[in-house]
């Protein structure tokens, strides 16, 4: 070669250096810098082989990046090269004198070169040119070239390599931004919804678009059992028993599926179920959700696994929040039929209480509760005489109301039927026997006064003896006369009535066993023998002042706390 | 209330859904019961034209997940047209482009179509 025409192929390559470097330096994509990069140096150095290995500092291996002309490689395969540190700061590395330490990439690897590709600070990897198609080996200039080239190549590769991690950080971050707006999203639309399906619905739809899945399942502690909130792509369904096994099989963090758990439940691997993550609020195990694998194949990232953990959690409290919700409706409408039923059965006691012609009368009952089963009335009958009666329902609240409600009724269908006393108090029986369960029962004692007689005709059914109080007597007597409470057992022997002779001034005094049932803090019992004192201190007083004073010394006595219904009746004969 | 409205219409004997406003948490179940109609009445060549869709969210994609393999397992397929740059972006952003036909034109998405049959 001549000298000038030496001269005019180094400024022909020093262009092309330039050039190439100027290309190289300004385009951001590492794909077509590799690309130039081997298509200049194939062109110049005439191979027809030749690749880019880039080095993966963390698993210390080489990965082929792009590849020419090569049959036993393909890009994305991995090799290993075994140089030490030093032996790959050179300028290039013959073949031939490292045959051991590096990979066979071509068929016929005799006098092929690798070129370090590095920057001051960092080893990108190699690149590879396979023999020239004559097989004579490269000329110094040659070499030279390449070199210079990659030299250039590793400055504008490193730069894109920077961009790409660049660009793959700030999708990355995109992708977080996108998964808090999701989850702002669903926040705001499950604070709307009341409807569970409709939040499981959008919970779904969610997940799958957010995470690129398409099976996923969501079980859920519901407050009766373990049930399956919302899935999608599964193919064979969860049993209950598979279910109630997977929530105790799950820990409260994300656990990759293995043959134990598919062994357990069969479903999961039916279902190819990769993951499964346990979601509990304030230290309790309330859901556990189940993905698979992910379309595009990526692996679940903790990122992702946060995601899904927050979305559940948020359709978890969302769903709960249904339930309370519900609870509360049902809660407000018990309340409002109670307050229905407690103004019907007041409508059932006499009000106001009547006024019968020579006798000082006062009755009242409290219920522990909204309704109860004490029951008292005062009514008049077609001859012209007073019914008076006490009752007490054991139990309380509504299905004693009930029973108490049953009660009136009867007495009020008896009122006008000529009959004695005791043979409606047996009918009276023998219908609440019939008509309620063994448990159910009631104390009762009625009577019948004849105003014109003063005679106070009554059958006592097992109820607290009534008091009867003579003037001018400080003697305590006691009604007991009459049989055995109402419902307990059909009649078998008859109800007695007694008639006593009442003169003025006598008192008689009904109550329930609220009244001596109330319990202090000492959980001692008013007892029969404070109330007759109680009595007996106060005699002088009309019937609505004993009345009061008697409820409020056993308000006071309980502290207020009444545990039971209680009933006075009080009458005072002129 | 959002405006989000969905359209259908036939276009060379393919269905046409063409989305409107917002697609959201919200309204992500009025595309379901859309794309549920159509595939109940077997019809399974779908295309859905985004040109008037203004914003996407990942429930809304999430519908496209969920029906995608039953309009396929009938020989059909969703394809996705005419978005504009933000809405492309939520799509790419969440991979969709590696499953989903998503093309410039709905005229594409029928030559497609009309190649595949």
């Amino acid at each position: 070669m001549s000298q000038s025409n030496k001269e005019l192929q180094n400024r022909f390559e020093m262009k092309t250096v330039l050039e190439t470097s100027r290309m190289l330096i300004e385009s951001r994509s590492s794909d077509f810098v590799l690309n130039n990069l081997l298509l200049i140096i194939m062109g110049k150095l005439l191979s027809a082989k030749a690749a880019v290995l880039f080095y993966d500092p963390i698993k210390k291996i080489y990965k082929i990046e792009k590849a020419k002309g090569l049959k036993n490689i393909s890009e994305g395969d991995q090799v290993k090269i075994s140089l030490k540190e030093s032996q790959k700061n050179c300028s290039h590395i013959t073949y031939n004198d490292f045959s051991d330490q590096l990979p066979k990439l071509a068929e016929n690897m005799e006098n092929s070169i690798f070129f370090p590709l590095r920057t001051s600070n960092q080893h990108i990897g190699f690149l590879f040119i396979g023999p020239k198609a004559t097989q004579k080996p490269f000329a110094p200039h040659e070499l030279e070239f390449a070199e210079s080239l990659c030299i250039i190549s590793s400055v504008a590769l490193s730069n894109s390599l920077l961009f790409d991690e660049l660009k793959n950080t700030n999708r990355k971050l995109d992708r977080r931004i996108h998964e808090l707006n999701t989850l702002f999203d669903l926040s705001k639309e499950f604070n709307l919804l009341t409807d569970r399906e409709k939040i499981s619905s959008i919970f779904k739809f969610a997940l799958l678009g957010q995470l690129f899945i398409r099976t996923f399942f969501l079980v859920y502690k519901t407050p009766d059992k373990n049930t399956l909130l919302a899935s999608s792509g599964i193919k064979k369904s969860f049993d209950q028993q598979e279910i109630d096994t997977l929530f105790e099989l799950c820990p409260t963090e994300v656990k990759a599926v293995d043959d134990h758990c598919y062994d357990k439940v069969e479903s999961l691997e039916t279902n190819q179920i990769t993951n499964i993550i346990g979601i509990s609020i304030q230290g309790e195990k309330v859901a556990v959700i189940g993905v698979g694998e992910r379309l595009n194949k990526e692996t679940y990232t903790e990122t992702d696994f946060n995601f899904l953990k927050s979305l559940s959690n948020l359709a978890v409290v969302s769903i709960q929040k249904t339930f309370l919700l519900e609870e509360r409706i049902d809660k407000e409408r018990m309340e409002e039929e109670l307050s229905i039923a407690k103004s019907i059965q007041r409508g059932l006691l006499p009000d106001p209480i009547p006024t019968i012609k020579g006798v000082d009368l006062a009755a009242q009952t409290i219920s522990s509760r909204e309704v109860g089963g004490d029951y008292f009335d005062i009514a008049e009958t077609p001859d012209g005489s007073t019914i008076f009666a006490i009752g007490d329902v054991t139990g309380k609240g509504v299905p004693a109301a009930m029973l108490m409600a049953n009660l009136q009724s009867m007495l009020h269908v008896l009122l006008p039927v000529d009959i004695g006393l005791n043979e409606a108090t047996e009918r009276i029986n023998d219908l609440i026997f019939k008509n309620t369960p063994s448990d159910k029962f009631i104390t009762f004692f009625w009577a019948k006064y004849f105003k014109d007689s003063n005679v106070f005709r009554y059958v006592n059914a097992g109820h607290n003896p009534p008091i009867l109080l003579r003037d001018k007597s400080d003697q305590i007597e006691e009604l007991t006369e009459g049989g055995l409470l109402l419902g307990a057992m059909e009649t078998i022997s008859p109800y007695d009535q007694t008639d006593i002779q009442l003169y003025s001034g006598d008192m008689i005094v009904c109550y329930t066993d609220g009244v001596n049932e109330a319990m202090n803090q000492h959980q001692e019992e008013f007892g029969e023998e404070r109330l007759y004192e109680l009595i007996l201190n106060n005699r002088h007083l009309s019937s609505q002042d004993l009345m009061n004073k008697i409820l409020s010394d056993v308000r006071e006595f309980a502290k207020n706390k009444l545990g039971d219904d209680l009933t006075l009746l009080i009458l005072k004969i002129n | 209330m959002k405006n989000f409205k969905i359209n259908h219409r036939e276009s060379s004997g393919l269905d046409v859904l063409d989305l409107h406003g917002e697609l959201d948490a919200h309204t992500a179940s009025q595309l379901e019961e859309s794309l549920k109609l159509l595939i109940n009445s077997n019809k399974s060549n779908i295309i859905v034209n985004c040109s008037e869709l203004d914003y996407i969210a990942s429930a809304g994609l999430g519908v496209f997940m969920a029906y995608i393999e039953d309009v396929r397992s009938s020989g059909g397929d969703i394809k996705l047209t005419n978005m504009n740059e933000r809405v492309y972006n939520v799509f790419d952003l969440l991979g969709f482009p590696t499953l989903y036909d998503i093309l410039e034109d709905e005229q594409d998405a029928v030559e497609r179509f009309s190649n595949e049959n």
